[in-house]
This record gives structure tokens, sequence and C-alpha cells, in this order.
């Protein structure tokens, strides 16, 4: 399953780079997480609990280890989730390029997945998992994008 | 069935079988079934109804992967969890562990190349197919057990799945099975005659590469064991909803140490068999009594609807690239067809299907040269074997289809091609120079083919419905078509099958025989035969199928084969009893034994009914407790009996319909449905009819509404009936039904089989119709096709002539 999408921020290539790689900040704007870690540099380590079609609540041991990490310009994520419904695993490229002239205060996100499902939730669930991909991809971005807000505005900046 | 009228243009059987000395009472007659009061009223026991004290549960954890190597299981918390008995991994089974029996070894093919694979009762260093089992829990409840699932922790290392037929025979593919090599499972060629030297004076010649995908065979009962060990008796008793019970027993006896004699397999009421049921050896087969034996307490386990799409067996893919060589008039030349079978992670069953796909491509034609090879491929992918058809569809798919491109390259009416190429009634017996799937040599032993054609194409009003009603119906903008083809069904192949009849003192009949029965009616038609030898009423003989103990010799009933084999055996047995009680009567009423009657239960003198003495009362004499008898005296009425054909025999039949496309929606209704068949002798009708529709429900399931989607990682996608869509009885129109009458020469009875007629030819034929109703805008080379898969296939045809949007 391929989710792919751009998304555009009013801040700073650099606050959102560092905002994408804050814990507190995923399991937030991450739809369905309940516990998200930093365990080392590079490796996170959370729950996620998800419901798609018959499958109402599909929890999850997730782990994201960030590979080809150029800071501030894009990562991908090695995702691996494993549940007592099946599996998800796959990468997620994102790509941040900043708009408009250096320093600008916009800046666009670019990612695409590529995730691979199996076990009950593939069996049970592959009818939605498309449309259910999408939604949680937008809800997740729209939360990125309240808590960007948030952010600059309890810093005084401002989009 | 109710609703049209059931023309029966039943002709009279040249060679009709009689029994001895007896009138055709009851054989021929739609003797309403026996068994339904029992399933209707909620009385037949299955499997899932058996319930013993002190029974414990089981539920088996499987793997979410298609392909990965195991690093770690851990069991150690669900053993602690209360109410769990025991958790089983394959390290736990110790010397019980091993890989299942080959159960069906391969014909013996010049050349052949196979490669046995059977699969694991648990999966030890690799799992090969996604739901392949890793452990067995065995809890004071199922839910107990369900719940200790989850405290099981697996470590999968993935490996590629194979999931492509073709990508999977490229060296850089990962391979099911290391020590192979590759991922061939077998590779078979069989020819006849010179098809290039046929295909070099050939007028036209078609290739095309068809695809036929096959679903589950989704019975409405899933599998099911329950086992017993009596310690004190030292036997083991296992009711399980299989369709062979002989070869279990023996297969479990042999791996549990166990003699024969021990183990008491009793296949109870089965709701639908449809093939996977026969002897597999499933996992849980295996361990479930292997389990109750080292518990010491009874276990049961009832596989839930979704394990059915993972653990039970199915049918799938096979690519064809297939050609016909044709003269200038239609007559075939020859074929020839390389194909590729998707055989699964394993192979216990051997080449059934492809063999049977490679021999029932040939159809009811005189086909001069044949070249045929195909190649089985191990994947990802829960195990292949027979399901209703089991691969004959996949050869009757191409056949007919390249029979349709043929006419349309030639201008041949699609009726007309068919009929210039028949084998003709006096052609037989008729060898195709290739072997059959019971090793003997593919000979068909009669048939009318032309004959039934005629009859099918008259039914559904071919002439009139090509002529007249199309023409007006396009006019109106409506998309209707007609399909129509023929095929064969090799049915009731051996070794053998056997019963026992046993007059009782109380004057009925016990009718014992080995086959396991799904719903076929054996409890009424084999009742049937008995009834016309010894002179009674069916509902006085008992019939029993399915239990060890009552009959121990025997295969099972896969095939189409438990009219003809076990129907003939229960046949030969009746009369040997008639011969018994002819005997005994003779002396009891100082007649001779050709002047006695057997009618209503009793035998009497011809023309003098009050010299008469009841069957019940025959069977008390037979059996004296004092006094002597004559040395050489067997006691009671009672014989045995075998039959064994020399080899298969050939069924045949035409299927047509008339279906309406909607060219909005891509939806396809089919409107008529018309069936003639010949079985042979029909022992009775109506089950003969119910056995044809039930038949055509799957065969249009196959052709329109079901298939098995996995995605690149060997990933089922639909393993529910939300998305694994079955046809409704809003989508099976009622069959029209005729029959043609040409009995089989080689058993007694004349009886052919019928049991997976239905569901063979219908994707062909319902390809022909698409294809005419969308007045050949799209080429139909592929079968399941669905709403989605026929607007693809439109693609740019769109909008079709005729539809509300065309100008």
């Amino acid at each position: 399953m391929i989710v792919e999408g751009a998304y555009r921020f009013p801040a700073k290539r650099e606050v959102i780079w560092e905002l994408l790689l804050d814990p507190a900040v995923i399991a937030k704007t991450m739809p369905g997480t309940t516990e998200m870690v930093k365990v080392t540099h590079e490796k996170y380590a959370g729950k996620l609990r998800i419901g798609i079609g018959a499958i109402t609540a599909a929890e999850f041991e997730v782990t994201v280890v960030l590979a080809d990490v150029v800071p501030p310009e894009r990562y991908t994520m090695l995702i691996d989730g494993q549940g007592k419904f099946g599996f998800t695993r796959g990468s997620a490229l994102v790509e941040l390029v900043a708009d408009g002239a250096p320093g600008g205060e916009s800046t666009q996100l670019h990612f695409r997945a590529d995730m691979q499902v199996g076990g009950k939730i593939a069996g049970a669930g592959q009818r939605l998992l498309d449309s259910v991909g999408k939604l949680l991809t937008k809800q997740g971005l729209d939360a990125l994008s309240r808590e960007v807000n948030a952010r600059l505005g309890s810093r005084g900046g401002g989009a | 069935m109710k609703g049209k009228p059931k023309p029966r243009a039943r002709t009279a059987p040249p060679h009709a079988p009689e029994p001895a000395g007896a009138e055709h009472r009851w054989l021929g007659k739609s003797v309403p079934r026996l068994e339904d009061r029992k399933l209707l009223t909620g009385r037949a026991l299955f499997t899932d109804d058996v319930d013993l004290p002190g029974m414990l549960h089981a539920a088996l954890l499987r793997s979410d992967e298609a392909h990965a190597r195991i690093k770690r299981i851990d069991a150690s918390a669900a053993r602690t969890r209360e109410g769990v008995v025991a958790v089983y991994t394959a390290a736990d089974l110790g010397d019980y562990w091993k890989p299942g029996p080959h159960l069906v070894p391969p014909p013996p093919v010049e050349g052949l190349v196979f490669h046995s694979c059977t699969q694991v009762p648990l999966a030890k260093d690799k799992v090969r197919h996604a739901g392949e089992a890793l452990a067995l829990v065995v809890a004071e409840s199922r839910y107990i057990a369900e719940d200790a699932l989850e405290d099981i922790t697996v470590e999968l290392e993935p490996l590629g799945a194979v999931t492509d037929l073709e990508a999977a025979l490229e060296a850089t593919s990962p391979l099911v099975h290391e020590q192979l090599g590759g991922n061939v499972a077998a590779k078979a060629r069989q020819t006849k005659g010179d098809y290039a030297k046929a295909a070099a004076r050939a007028h036209t010649i078609v290739r095309r590469r068809f695809r036929y995908d096959r679903g589950a065979a989704a019975a409405i009962e899933n599998r099911g064991v329950v086992a017993q060990w009596d310690a004190k008796a030292e036997e083991l008793t296992i009711w399980d909803t299989t369709q062979a019970p002989i070869p279990i027993r023996n297969g479990l006896a042999a791996m549990l140490g166990l003699r024969e004699s021990q183990v008491r397999v009793v296949a109870p009421f089965i709701g639908g068999g449809f093939g996977p049921k026969i002897m597999m050896f499933y996992p849980e087969e295996v361990l479930v009594p292997w389990a109750a034996m080292r518990i010491g307490r009874p276990v049961k386990w009832i596989e839930d609807r979704r394990e059915n799409f993972y653990a039970t067996t199915q049918e799938r893919l096979q690519i064809h690239d297939a050609e016909i060589a044709v003269a200038a008039d239609g007559r075939i030349l020859g074929v020839r067809d390389e194909f590729l079978f998707d055989t699964g992670a394993y192979d216990p069953y051997g080449l059934t299907i492809p063999i049977n796909s490679q021999c029932t491509l040939l159809g009811c034609y005189r086909v001069p040269n044949y070249d045929s090879t195909f190649t089985a491929v191990f994947t990802n992918r829960p195990i292949v074997t027979p399901v209703r058809g089991a691969g004959r569809q996949h050869g009757v798919f191409v056949m007919e289809r390249l029979l349709d491109l043929a006419a349309r390259e030639l201008k041949l009416d699609r009726v007309e091609i068919r009929r210039r190429n028949f084998l003709a009634p006096d052609d037989f017996p008729h060898d195709h120079g290739i072997l059959f799937q019971d090793f003997r040599p593919l000979t068909y032993d009669s048939g009318r083919y032309a004959e039934a054609m005629d009859m099918a194409a008259q039914l559904i009003g071919y002439e009139q419905f090509v002529n007249e009603v199309q023409p007006g119906l396009r006019k109106a903008g409506r998309h209707v078509g007609l399909g129509i083809v023929s095929y064969i069904e090799g049915t009731g192949i051996g070794p053998y099958e056997g019963a026992r009849v046993t007059i009782e003192p109380s004057g009925t009949v016990r009718v014992a025989t080995g086959v396991g029965t799904q719903g076929q009616g054996h409890f009424t038609t084999f009742a049937q035969l008995v009834s016309d030898v010894l002179g009674m009423d069916p509902s006085k003989v008992q019939v029993i199928t399915g239990d060890t103990r009552e009959f121990g010799w025997g295969t099972g009933t896969f095939a189409s084969r438990g009219a003809v084999v076990a129907g003939n055996a229960v046949y030969a047995a009746a009369q040997l009893v008639r011969k018994k009680v002819l005997d005994l009567a003779s002396e009891a009423l100082g007649a001779p034994r050709q002047a006695l009657v057997l009618e209503c239960g009793s035998v009497h003198v011809a023309g003098e009914p009050r010299r008469t003495v009841r069957l019940g009362d025959l069977a008390l004499k037979a059996n004296p407790l004092r006094g002597g008898v004559s040395p050489g005296t067997e006691p009671g009425l009672e014989a045995t009996a075998y039959f064994g054909p020399e080899r298969g025999n050939a069924a045949n039949g035409v299927h047509a319909m008339i279906v309406e496309v909607d060219p909005e929606t891509c939806q396809a209704a089919i409107r008529r449905y018309v069936v003639v068949h010949d079985c042979g002798t029909v022992i009775n009708p109506m089950v003969v009819e119910a056995q044809v529709q039930g038949g055509v429900a799957a065969g249009i399931g196959n052709a329109f509404y079901e298939q098995l989607v996995w995605d690149e990682n060997g990933q089922l996608l639909n393993a529910s009936f939300m998305d694994y869509l079955l046809p409704t009885a809003l989508d099976v129109p009622a069959v029209e039904m005729a029959h043609t009458v040409t009995p089989s020469p080689l058993n007694p009875l004349g009886t052919k089989g019928v049991g997976e007629a239905g569901a063979i030819p219908t994707a062909a034929a319902f390809a022909q119709a698409v294809e005419d109703a969308l007045q050949g805008r799209v080429e139909i080379t592929e079968a399941p096709l669905s709403p989605g898969r026929l607007f693809e296939l439109i693609g740019d045809g769109w909008p079709v002539a005729g539809s509300g949007e065309d100008p």
C-alpha cells in the first residue's frame, strides 16, 4: 500500500524538522498513538491503537527507526508494527522543502510511505485499508499543523 | 427449482442393467431424501454436536507472515494462564513431528518431474504460507484457548514471498523449499500424435493466454475434530469432518503407534465437503487425537470461518498458453497447451488437479494431435487440493474459449463448430492416448454428445434467440447474450469401495459402506438400490456411512464416485443377500426359487400370496440358536461385496445460459440456465438435479463472484464473507434440466458421477454469453470476472453500442 502526499506549513524548515522528530509531537499527531518514546537517537518505540472495519481496536507495538537523516532536508522512517491482529511494516520518506526566498516562512512537506499489512488486519480490513490510510494521514497532518501553529504562537512567532 | 417448467427428455438406455429378478420399482424414482427429516429437525449429529464429559478445547496460533524464518517461539506465558492445560509447539512434539503423508502419487507419465513436499503438523524452522499453524493450545474452554494464543510470543524474520507463478521460476526468486533449488513442484508432458505437423497444415491457428482462478470451497460447515482416548479399552475415537474416514483411521493409527482396530473414525453428518475435506491429515487432524491421548481427556477443535480461509485447502490459478489448429471447415487438427499451476506451499495431493485439467481439455471432441505440458509451482499460499471440479473447469474453459475464437475467425456458428468435432456414439470406447488421474488411459466409455448439444440448443431456443430475440433486444438498447458449451466430467474412478447389507430380524435392512457422506443423498440413493433388489420400501433401509467401526475397507468420497463405486458395491452386496433369501425361503416355503417373489419386505410364492414369509423371520431362521446346520452354512442374511471399476467413466453435458449485462454497472444477471446432463443410469432424478443445481451455484460463484485475492506479499486480502462473495439465491437461477441417459458399460448399474458436473463448464458458458451480450467488444480469456474487472476489460470499448450513451 502506497500512501503519499504533500502539505504546506507556515513555518521555517528548521522549526518543522524539530517538531517532526519530537516524540511528544509524534504521539500527539500520529492518530491512534497511545505512547511514544525516544529509545535512542534514531529509534522511537510506542503503541498504536486503530480500528479498521470489523477490527475495532487493533493494537500495535511500533518501532520507528530513522535512516538516511539529512537535517533539515529529509529522512526515512523504517516502521515496524506488530500486534495480535497482524503486522504492518514499511518505510516512509519524508522531505522538507523550504519555499520562497532563503529563510522563507513556509515549508513544503512531501512524504511517500510504502506499507505492507499482514495477518487478520489484512484479511478482514483490506477493503478499507486504503481509505483508512488516507484518512489517518490527513488527520495526522492536520494535527501536526495545529501543533505548529500552537508552538509558533507560544513563541510569539506567527504565520 | 419450481418456477419454470422442467422438460425431461429421458431416452431409454440402450443396455439398461437388470437387477436379478427384480423390477425397477425404486431405481430411477425421485424418492424424497430419507435423511432430510433428521437434518431439517436438527437431529442430525455434526462434529460440533459431540460434547463429552471433561472435554477440552483447542485453538491454533497461525502465522501472520506468508514466508518467514522462525527465530523464536515463547509459549511460557500462555502455559501459566489459568485454564490452559497444554501448549504445544513443533519443539514439543518430539518424534511425533514429521511431515505428513504423501497422499496421491503422481501418475506414471514418461519423463515426469515430481518433488514431494508435504505439510508439517506445526511449522518448525520456517513458515510457508499465511495461516500456517505454529502452536496448539488446549484449554478448559475455547475462550481461554483463544486468549492464550495472544500470550505466545513469536519472532519471525520475513523472507520474500513467492506469489507470482512466472517470477517464481526465475533464478532470483526466493525459494519455498530451499532443498529443491527452485520452485518447480512438478512438470509433466503428455502428447498424442504430432501437433507441429498438424499445425503446419492448419487453415487457422488461434493462440491465447488464459488465466483461470478458483476460490475457496466455502462449505457451510467448517472443519472440526473431536478425539477421545479410552484408556481402559485402549481405544481412540475420532469424530472428524472428513470425506475419507478409513484412510484417516489407517494413517492416524500408524502415526500414533496403535493398531487400526484401536482407532475408530466417525465422519458424522457433514455440511458439505467439496474436496478439501478429503484425507488431508491436516495439522488439527493429526494433533487433536495426539493431544487427547497425552492429556487423557477428550479434545475438540472446530475451525472458525476466518481460519477456514487460511487453513483449509483451496484451488487456484492456472495460466495457460494454448493454441488450437483448425481446418477451414472447423475440424480440430490439434491443440497445444503449456500451463503453470499454483500448487501452494506443499503438494501432498500430487498432480490430480493439473492432470484433470490436461485431460478434461479434450472435452467431447476428436482431437487427433495434442501436446500438453504443465509446470506445477510452489508458492507461499495455502495448499491446493481439489475443489469441486478439481481442475476440470480449467481445461474446459481453455478448450471452449479456443473453439469460440476459432468459430469467430472461421465465421462459423459456435454450435456448429462443436457439432463438427463431437465424438460420435459409435466412436466408443475412445482412447485419447494420454493418462487420466487414475493412472489409466483416458478412454471414454460412452456418450451421445451431439444429441446433448441439440437438446440444450433446443431448450434454450438457440436459433430463435440468435435470429429473432437478440436483434430485438439490441435495438431496445439491451445487452443480452447467450453462452452454450459442452464438457466431459471424468468420474467414478477406482480403486474400490465396499458395502455390507444385513437383513435384521426386525425386517429392516442395514447397509454399511465406507464412504463418507456430505449431503449427497447417499442415505436415499443407496437405500433405493437395496430396495429394488430385496423388494422393500426404501424407508426400511438404514444406511450407515462414514463410521470405520461399521465398515473398514474403502477410500472415500471424491471424484464424483459415490454412486458409481460405492453404489455398485451396495448393489452387489444386496444381490448376494437376495440369493441367501431365495435359498432360505425356497426351503421354508417348499417352492422353487424361480417361483418366489420378493415384495413389501416378504417373500411369497408367485400367484399364492398366502404362501409367504417375512424377511425378518427368515433372518431369525438364518441364525439358529440350537440344532445343527449343514457344513458351510453362513449365519444371517448378510453379505459384503466390493466393486472396483476397470477405469473411470466419462459423464458429459451441455450448459447454456442467457446473460444480461448492465452497461452502467457492469453487473451481469443470468436470466436462464439450461443443463442437459448425462450421468448414465439415474438412481434418483431429484438427487441428480439437486447436485447439478448446487454445482451450477458453485460454478456461477467461480464465474463472477468468488475469488481469493492475494497481495504480492502472500497476504489474503478478503478472508471473510464480507469481501469474499458467494452467489446468493438471487444470483442463481433455477436450472432447467434435461437428461440423456447413456449407461456406462464399466459397471453393472451403468451409473456415472454427477457431483461436480454443475460446476465445471459454468465460467466458459458465462464468458461466451458476456462476450455475446457485449457484441464482441470484449474478449474474455480469464475467470472469474467481476463487475469491476468487466469494466476494465470493456475499457476503450466503452460505451458499448446500443447503450443509452451511444449516439
